[in-house]
């Protein structure tokens, strides 16, 4: 058996992929939306940074001809873990969103879980874009969401810490929880997010601290129609969220569908 | 809002009365015109505020706008300066000038009278067309910052006061304001108000305008898929770069 893995060697929080799977346990409502439209596509489907497999895997075991890649080579150990403790083989790939070069073209390419936003400048936005669009058959259809912060949200949050979640650690069984500190850049719409893990010891007192930190992009709904415009879509729609109610001024998610002509 | 009211280009006379005075963003236009090198255009020229300043100023300058009430205007106050201005009544999304310019300014958020992205490719594409190889289109926008989001809705903001140039006594311009975040509009209902020396409302003129909002890297976008080949934003008048969400858009379009 491996030993429990610590996140004190993580400074992104891709590197500690069961702790991750952990914390996003209870976030089911894109999984389905995923699932739903990946069952739905006409032909085979591609999941870009698919990480440990959390929409993939169900994909593949409900019999859809799914493939998928991302850029943390241990996200993808812990998926194929995953998938041979349920008998699986899917193919998954290790691949960056701006260079993914694949031989198969798809029906459906997804980013789930606001992944885009990984990509911080412009010009990563549209080569990832470009090389998504470059996997779809004609016909074929980009699916991804976005978060979309209201101004009150940046108010409240920007630089002061927040409690997310607490849970029990997948390994060690003791409490944890999770607090992450937003600052907003507002004018490169760029969220700097440090989060701070603080594990419990067994009488449950504090016993360490681990800090994560990444930086997410924010794209606003012009925006984003003039990269995927720019990026040779030929067509988009947006909604507001997975049940498909239309985008508007109490959206907080921007749930995106582009077509190849 | 049930009654259209007029906009504020119909009334040149109350429009100057309340915004001919603002002369913050002349200093960097009469700048910009003169390190050109060459012919500049004015889009959305309104009453000339900054075409008649380049004129003025020898700078070698045309202008076009929508409203001919604003021209007729600006024609008027040409003639009592003893400038002799070259403008022609088109719209911002499609006009044709037999010249082709070193630099393209839209000046004072005029761009924002372009409310769809197919609005705004259009002008951006037709600026570029008058450029001579090397030239640039230059536009000021106002930075749609989250305490702009934040206001309260529906209040009335006091947005300018000055003293009339007549009486000397105050001229108070109000904005009540609907936001649309999703849409990054607003419409404004202006209410302009005349005061007498005892500080009592004589007259109010009112008005009704919508304006579309953009966003740094959105701009910088609409300016690659309108075809230019470098852009630049930067974030106010003194040419320092675009920092915080209260800075000014100054967006730099070049074409090689």
């Amino acid at each position: 058996m491996r030993a429990p893995e610590t996140v004190a060697d993580a400074g992104s929080p891709y590197l500690a992929p069961e702790f991750y799977d952990a914390v996003h346990a209870s976030y089911r409502d894109d999984v389905d939306f995923y699932l739903r439209a990946a069952q739905a596509a006409r032909g085979a489907v591609l999941e870009a940074a698919c990480g440990t497999g959390r929409v993939l895997l169900p994909a593949h075991e409900a019999g859809v001809d799914i493939e998928g890649f991302d850029r943390e080579p241990k996200m993808l150990e812990a998926l194929k873990r995953k998938a041979a403790d349920r008998g699986l083989t899917p193919r998954v790939y290790a691949a960056d969103l701006r260079e993914v070069s694949l031989s198969r073209r798809y029906a459906l390419v997804t980013i789930p879980l606001r992944s885009f936003q990984h990509l911080l400048t412009t010009e990563d936005q549209l080569q990832a874009l470009g090389r998504l669009r470059d996997h779809l058959e004609p016909g074929g259809t980009l699916l991804f969401n976005l978060f979309c912060p209201s101004w009150e949200f940046i108010q409240e949050h920007d630089g002061k810490p927040h409690p997310i979640r607490e849970l029990l650690h997948p390994q060690t069984g003791l409490p944890v929880a999770l607090y992450d500190t937003r600052r907003y850049d507002r004018v490169n719409q760029i969220v700097s997010i440090e989060r701070e893990v603080v594990e419990s010891d067994a009488r449950g007192y504090a016993a360490q601290t681990q800090r994560h930190a990444f930086a997410l992009r924010w794209t606003f709904r012009f925006e984003m129609e003039l990269l995927l415009q720019a990026a040779g879509f030929e067509r988009w729609q947006v909604s507001g969220g997975f049940d498909g109610r239309p985008f508007g001024n109490d959206s907080d998610e921007m749930v995106w569908t582009a077509w190849k002509a | 809002m049930t009654e259209t009211l007029p906009s504020p280009y119909e009334a040149p006379e109350i429009y100057d009365l309340v915004l001919e005075p603002f002369r913050d963003d002349l200093p960097f236009w009469l700048e910009e015109a003169r390190a050109a090198g060459g012919p500049v255009l004015e889009v959305a020229c309104g009453t000339g505020r900054v075409l008649l300043h380049l004129l003025e100023h020898g700078v070698d300058a045309d202008g076009l706008d929508l409203c001919p009430a604003m021209l007729e205007r600006l024609a008027g106050k040409a003639q009592a300066r003893g400038l002799e201005a070259r403008v022609q009544r088109a719209d911002m999304r499609e006009f044709a000038a037999p010249r082709r310019y070193r630099r393209v300014f839209i000046a004072f958020n005029g761009f924002a009278h372009c409310e769809t992205i197919a609005d705004q490719l259009r002008c951006l594409r037709c600026c570029r067309e008058h450029l001579e190889p090397g030239g640039a289109v230059v536009l000021h926008m106002s930075y749609p910052g989250m305490a702009y989001w934040l206001e309260p809705e529906g209040g009335r903001v006091l947005e300018m006061e000055v003293a009339h140039p007549v009486t000397g006594h105050p001229v108070r311009m109000y904005d009540t304001r609907q936001r649309d975040r999703a849409g990054q509009r607003q419409h404004s209902l202006t209410e302009v108000e005349e005061l007498d020396a005892a500080g009592q409302v004589i007259r109010v003129h009112r008005f009704e305008t919508s304006q579309r909002w953009v966003y740094r890297f959105e701009l910088e976008l609409l300016l690659r898929n309108a075809g230019f080949s470098r852009w630049q934003v930067l974030g106010g008048f003194d040419r320092r770069p675009l920092e915080r969400d209260t800075d000014q858009l100054l967006a730099f379009g070049w074409r090689d």
